[in-house]
């Protein structure tokens, strides 16, 4: 049960009357006993809250920054009306608007309430209870109870970096068979042949095509299909630092690497998923968090997004090895093995380094990493002795950085360390770059 | 489809009536234990109080010793137990106003023993005596030939210093007897001796033990309120009209709905399980911060020149096998600068000072500028 702000009101001017009346505790007692009825006609007659039932609609997943409209259906088939306030309750980080509904359902009937959610995290979020306080006909004392209306709404990676999509997809068709000229390489394969026509280079002219035909045919030919593309995403410690600025909220703080790796995997994904390649996705720190394999590539980017939805950073250090026992066990033929982890010296030195050996004699591997703007900031102040200092350090950590890159490079990795909001156009180019040589 | 989670009422009793009973049960105990242990109240020197000002264990003694204390509240209490054989003990003259009233203790018979009068309590039941400056209560020795004092010893005593001609006055005057009208009256400047806070220091037990053990009965005048005539005795609370109690009762009622009203929550606080807030940049500023506390200056030059030269070196189209004196060639023939300057900043000493080291970042900073922009 509940009370209003009339009961007390009720209260105030019973402190009058005490004042005023001939016998002030006969009135004061007449005060108690008077809102002891009015509590309790109030309560008796006011609707069930018990027999209410609930339904959800609406949607089930958005991404992030994108608003999700949640309907509740509330039925009341009691027999009395059930007027009051509702709240459909949500964690604190969907912001649902608003707060509280005003809520009046008649004996038998149905009312909609829609609740706006603006999601600020991402993964899976559950509906918390739904709490009805429906208000007596005086409107001294409401009854109040909660239901669980189940729902959840996944909270999906906002893939930012699909405006990069459309010029690297203009970048793959020009490594397409429309220009044979660009492609002669040993990255390309033997597609078709078709008419010359002028400005065709001359040596791509089949000859033997030609002697049996009245045309002049030149072969064309475009880049290798149906390679293996295997991203792997380190959730260990390294991928919960935050930085840049975070794009959905414009918070400061920063967005984890986590997030940026994502971001940057999505497009590779679809653009590979263009190329005509095979995509599959391990997340891993020191489990395999999440697995995505023979996906069609019409759906491998909703598979992945899926995929990525519920994951956080772990705080424990990636277990290096055990990533690439699973990769080894799943990628028997050659792939590019994509890693998005850290460049960070000291967990790259301990865990990766010993064991890549491993992985880079069977694979292609590409590395790319997150760089933090905030560490080319601090390398830039240098007006005090403070910020020559903070400069050093930042430098310091540069150098190790630039030295781990070397490192990789010399064991035959391509390395890719941008800046947040370049990292994921910069993959998507080392892709190209990779696709173009043949080395996929 | 939705399932209600609220508890039922008897639910709720349920779960409720375990806590609830052993709370009761802990408000019981503690009740009894309260009103066994409870010091008996009581004001200052009253006969039946166990508190540190009370003079129960004075009363207990003399009980001990076959000595009947009689504790009387009024003057009409004492005139009907006093006889001439008595000693009356009369504390707390502050409540005792009025001639007349003061005049009707004075014709009580029997030996008397005042403790700290009032002026006008004095004159009244002590005539003669006069009353000196205060004095502090401290420990002192008798300093008399009285005989109840020099047994006791050293006591606590202060307050008033008494004269009177023919009396012995002892403890610096705080102790005064005299013989008058056929009786033996005593002046204490100060009672703190007879509490039962102070009665087992030093011979303060004695002493009291002296001055109110010599009678076979003692009466204990301590009034607990105001006696006589001539002043309103009601207390605040009868003063206040008995309907405003009711009114603040209401009022309290009131307050207690609104609380209500405001206290309940429209379901319960959501929880959610926050994601670790880790700034990546925080290696690098905590680098930084312990570079500055331990003026690590030889390390962040390194750091800085490593930086620049790492810079330098492509641009000048070396390799990184390159020697230093190739280098500083280099450097000084692309921005025609004295190649020993230039030696001393790219490969010089540690700096000796903060304000050197910031002079090297930016001399640094210059060559870089310098060999970018050639």
């Amino acid at each position: 049960m509940a009370l209003t702000g009339r009961a007390g009101l009720i209260a105030l001017v019973g402190v009058v009357l005490v004042l005023l009346a001939p016998r002030p505790g006969l009135a004061f007692a007449l005060l108690v006993l008077v809102l002891v009825v009015l509590v309790a006609v109030d309560l008796a007659l006011a609707g069930s809250v018990r027999l209410l039932r609930f339904q959800r609609l609406g949607d089930r997943a958005a991404r992030l920054g994108e608003t999700v409209e949640v309907t509740l259906l509330v039925e009341n088939p009691g027999p009395r009306r059930v007027r009051g306030r509702l709240r459909d309750a949500w964690a604190p980080s969907m912001r649902a608007v608003p707060r509280e509904h005003t809520l009046d359902v008649p004996a038998g009937e149905r009312r909609r309430i829609v609740t706006t959610l603006r999601p600020l995290r991402r993964g899976d979020h559950r509906a918390a209870t739904v709490t009805v306080r429906a208000v007596g006909p005086l409107g001294v004392a409401a009854r109040q109870g909660g239901h669980q209306a189940p729902w959840t709404v996944r909270v999906l990676p906002p893939f930012l970096s699909r405006r990069h999509l459309p010029s690297r997809l203009a970048r793959l068709r020009e490594l397409d068979g429309h220009n044979p000229v660009l492609v002669r390489g040993q990255g390309t394969e033997f597609d078709s042949l078709r008419e010359y026509v002028a400005g065709d280079d001359v040596r791509s002219i089949d000859w033997r095509a030609t002697a049996r035909r009245s045309e002049v045919v030149v072969r064309t030919w475009r880049p290798e299909r149906d390679r293996r593309v295997l991203i792997v995403l380190d959730t260990g410690r390294t991928s919960a630092g935050r930085v840049g600025v975070d794009p959905t909220s414009g918070d400061p703080a920063g967005w984890p690497r986590l997030d940026w790796s994502m971001d940057a995997a999505l497009l590779l994904a679809a653009l590979a998923a263009r190329a005509g390649d095979r995509v599959d996705f391990l997340a891993h720190d020191r489990a395999v968090r999440a697995w995505v394999s023979g996906t069609s590539r019409t759906e491998v980017l909703a598979a992945l997004v899926n995929a990525m939805a519920p994951l956080e950073a772990e705080l424990v250090e990636a277990d290096a090895p055990g990533m690439v026992a699973a990769v080894l066990a799943q990628a028997r033929r050659r792939c590019l093995v994509v890693l998005l982890t850290d460049l960070n010296p000291a967990a790259l030195e301990e865990g990766l380094l010993p064991v890549l050996p491993q992985l880079a004699g069977r694979h292609q591997v590409l590395l790319a990493a997150v760089a933090d703007p905030r560490v080319a900031e601090l390398a830039a102040r240098r007006d005090s002795a403070e910020q020559v200092y903070d400069a050093a350090a930042a430098e310091r950590l540069r150098a190790d950085r630039h030295r781990i890159t070397a490192r990789l490079r010399r064991h035959g990795v391509e390395v890719v360390d941008a800046l947040p909001e370049d990292a994921a156009p910069a993959l998507a180019d080392a892709y190209l770059a990779l696709k173009a040589a043949g080395r996929l | 489809m939705s399932t209600p989670v609220s508890p039922r009422v008897r639910d709720r009793w349920r779960t409720w009536r375990a806590p609830l009973a052993v709370l009761a049960l802990m408000l019981l105990l503690a009740t009894v234990i309260v009103l066994l242990g409870r010091p008996r109240p009581g004001g200052y020197l009253d006969a039946e109080a166990t508190t540190p000002q009370g003079a129960h264990a004075l009363v207990a003694l003399l009980g001990n010793e076959g000595v009947v204390v009689e504790q009387v509240r009024t003057v009409d209490e004492a005139r009907a137990v006093a006889d001439p054989g008595t000693l009356l003990v009369v504390a707390r003259t502050e409540y005792l106003s009025g001639a007349d009233l003061l005049a009707q203790i004075a014709a009580l018979p029997g030996d008397r023993l005042l403790v700290e009068p009032l002026t006008e309590a004095l004159e009244a039941l002590a005539p003669g005596v006069t009353a000196g400056d205060y004095q502090s209560s401290t420990v002192r020795v008798p300093g008399c030939g009285l005989r109840a004092a020099t047994l006791a010893g050293s006591a606590l005593t202060g307050g008033e210093g008494y004269q009177a001609t023919g009396a012995t006055t002892c403890y610096e005057g705080t102790l005064l007897r005299h013989q008058r009208d056929g009786r033996t009256v005593t002046v204490l400047g100060s009672g703190e001796f007879l509490s039962n806070a102070r009665l087992a220091e030093d011979g303060n037990a004695a002493l009291a033990m002296n001055l109110t053990g010599a009678h076979p009965r003692v009466v204990w005048f301590v009034p607990v309120s105001v006696q006589g005539t001539g002043e309103g005795t009601a207390t605040l609370g009868e003063l206040i009209p008995g309907r405003v109690s009711w009114a603040v009762l209401a009022l309290v009622l009131a307050v207690v709905l609104v609380a209500l009203w405001q206290g309940r929550r429209l379901g319960p606080v959501v929880t959610e399980r926050l994601p670790v807030v880790v700034r990546a940049a925080e290696t690098a500023e905590g680098r930084g911060r312990l570079y500055r506390a331990r003026r690590a200056r030889d390390r962040a030059g390194h750091a800085l020149r490593a930086a620049a030269l790492n810079r330098l070196v492509p641009r000048l189209g070396l390799t990184a096998t390159a020697t230093p004196d190739a280098i500083v060639s280099a450097v000084a023939a692309r921005i025609g600068q004295d190649a020993g300057q230039i030696r001393a900043i790219l490969y010089g000493s540690a700096p000796a000072d903060d304000a050197r080291l910031v002079a090297l970042a930016r001399n640094l900073d210059i060559i870089e500028r310098q060999v970018r922009d050639s």
